[in-house]
């Protein structure tokens, strides 16, 4: 996924327009992409999507702590399919800490269960307006059409 | 019981874990993983604990108590543990001894979807065709997508994707995205008309027959359609 947009925007298959996004976002690691794929297949991907956010937006920002370390945002391993809620919320105050923190308006996230997650619970930490996109998204969004 | 609070030594048995190869054995009780962890402190749950009580064989609190299910398996414990001792897989294994029916929500009933019906959602072909053909119907009336097709079991395609269930429910909007980056790349891509279903539940469950027969399909379709490459973001 990352080795592919990475191939598309390099090779100029697809071209981006950075001055579209005028306000900051903020990238979080999922535990998949990072963690569990540098266990699994000894590659993390943290340098990949950070290169893919440089080519798309001027002001982002890394939350901290980042990468290997980074917090998981309380929805994996199947959490948001149980109906324990009010762990799950209670789980993510790191993550929005992390995230209040970086002053962005915008939360990158390129996986599915953390897009649901942190949707779930930016109202209750008191970030209602907080966009949350995933890294596929924004491209998409920026893309110069012919 | 929520919580094992109240240990049963009858319980113990330092032989139960044994066939386990996680390292639990040689935990230094450092408490770091504890440290680390999100969700330490709800309901007295804690990662050194858990590891602890696998140790010493309380299979039966482990099994009955919520812990394995509101640890994200997300691995930051174990990244930084200094004895390696892999504390996610350990939480997989022991949400795999729960009786499969009483796995919370609706993980194992979108498992025994997917292995009768293909999908998570039990959603008919039909219905599902449907679903993407409206979609890429409405990009095709944007500017820059004219004549845009989602292409179905394409043969000798050079990408072929899965689906994740909630973008052909709720979120038929976010189907949007890489249909357009493949379309602008000018990408020779595919989705499959069965077995479309992207997420693998039995890796949360653990449930490793079910993982396997899901991920058995998507080599299936692969060999099948003689495509070499995947784009699972599920
Ligand atoms: S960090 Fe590792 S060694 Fe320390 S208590 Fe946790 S599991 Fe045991
Ligand atoms: S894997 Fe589970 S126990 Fe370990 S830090 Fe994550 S939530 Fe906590």
């Amino acid at each position: 996924m990352f080795d592919l947009l990475t191939d598309y925007i390099r090779s100029g298959r697809i071209r981006l327009d950075k001055t579209k996004i005028t306000y900051r976002a903020a990238y979080h690691d999922p535990c998949n992409y990072g963690r569990k794929s540098q266990e699994l297949f000894g590659h993390g991907y943290y340098e990949e999507p950070r290169w893919i956010l440089d080519q798309c937006i001027s002001d982002w920002v890394d939350l901290f702590p980042k990468e290997g370390h980074q917090y998981c945002c309380g929805g994996g391993g199947g959490t948001l399919l149980t109906p324990y809620r009010d762990e799950r919320i209670h789980y993510a105050r790191r993550k929005m800490e992390q995230i209040k923190r970086t002053g962005a308006e915008m939360l990158v996230v390129p996986c599915h269960s953390c897009h649901a997650q942190i949707k779930a619970v930016a109202e209750t930490y008191g970030m209602p307006d907080l966009r949350v996109k995933y890294l596929w998204e924004v491209v998409a969004d920026i893309m110069i059409i012919d | 019981m929520t919580s094992p609070d109240s240990i049963n030594l009858e319980h113990l048995n330092h032989d139960r874990f044994k066939s386990w190869s996680f390292s639990q054995n040689i935990c230094t009780t450092c408490g770091i993983c504890s440290s680390s962890c999100p969700v330490s402190g709800v309901e007295g749950f804690d990662p050194r604990k858990l590891v602890r009580m696998v140790r010493l064989g309380f299979q039966e609190q482990l099994v009955e108590t919520r812990w394995p299910w509101i640890c994200t398996m997300c691995g930051k414990c174990a990244y930084v543990c200094p004895m390696k001792i892999d504390i996610a897989n350990i939480v997989r294994g022991i949400r795999s001894l729960r009786d499969r029916d009483q796995v919370p929500g609706i993980l194992h009933k979108g498992i025994d979807a997917a292995l009768k019906t293909g999908n998570n959602l039990a959603l008919p072909k039909e219905d599902y065709l449907f679903i993407l053909e409206d979609v890429a119907e409405e990009i095709a009336a944007e500017p820059g997508f004219e004549g845009f097709k989602a292409p179905v079991d394409k043969e000798g395609a050079n990408i072929l994707t899965t689906i994740h269930n909630k973008l052909v429910n709720t979120h038929t909007e976010d189907l949007k995205h890489w249909w357009k980056i493949f379309h602008v790349a000018k990408e020779d891509w595919t989705l499959v008309s069965e077995n479309w279903e992207g997420t693998n539940w039995g890796y949360f469950t653990g449930d490793d027959t079910a993982m396997k027969t899901f991920i058995g399909r998507i080599v299936e379709h692969m060999e099948q359609l003689n495509i070499s490459s995947l784009m699972c973001p599920e």
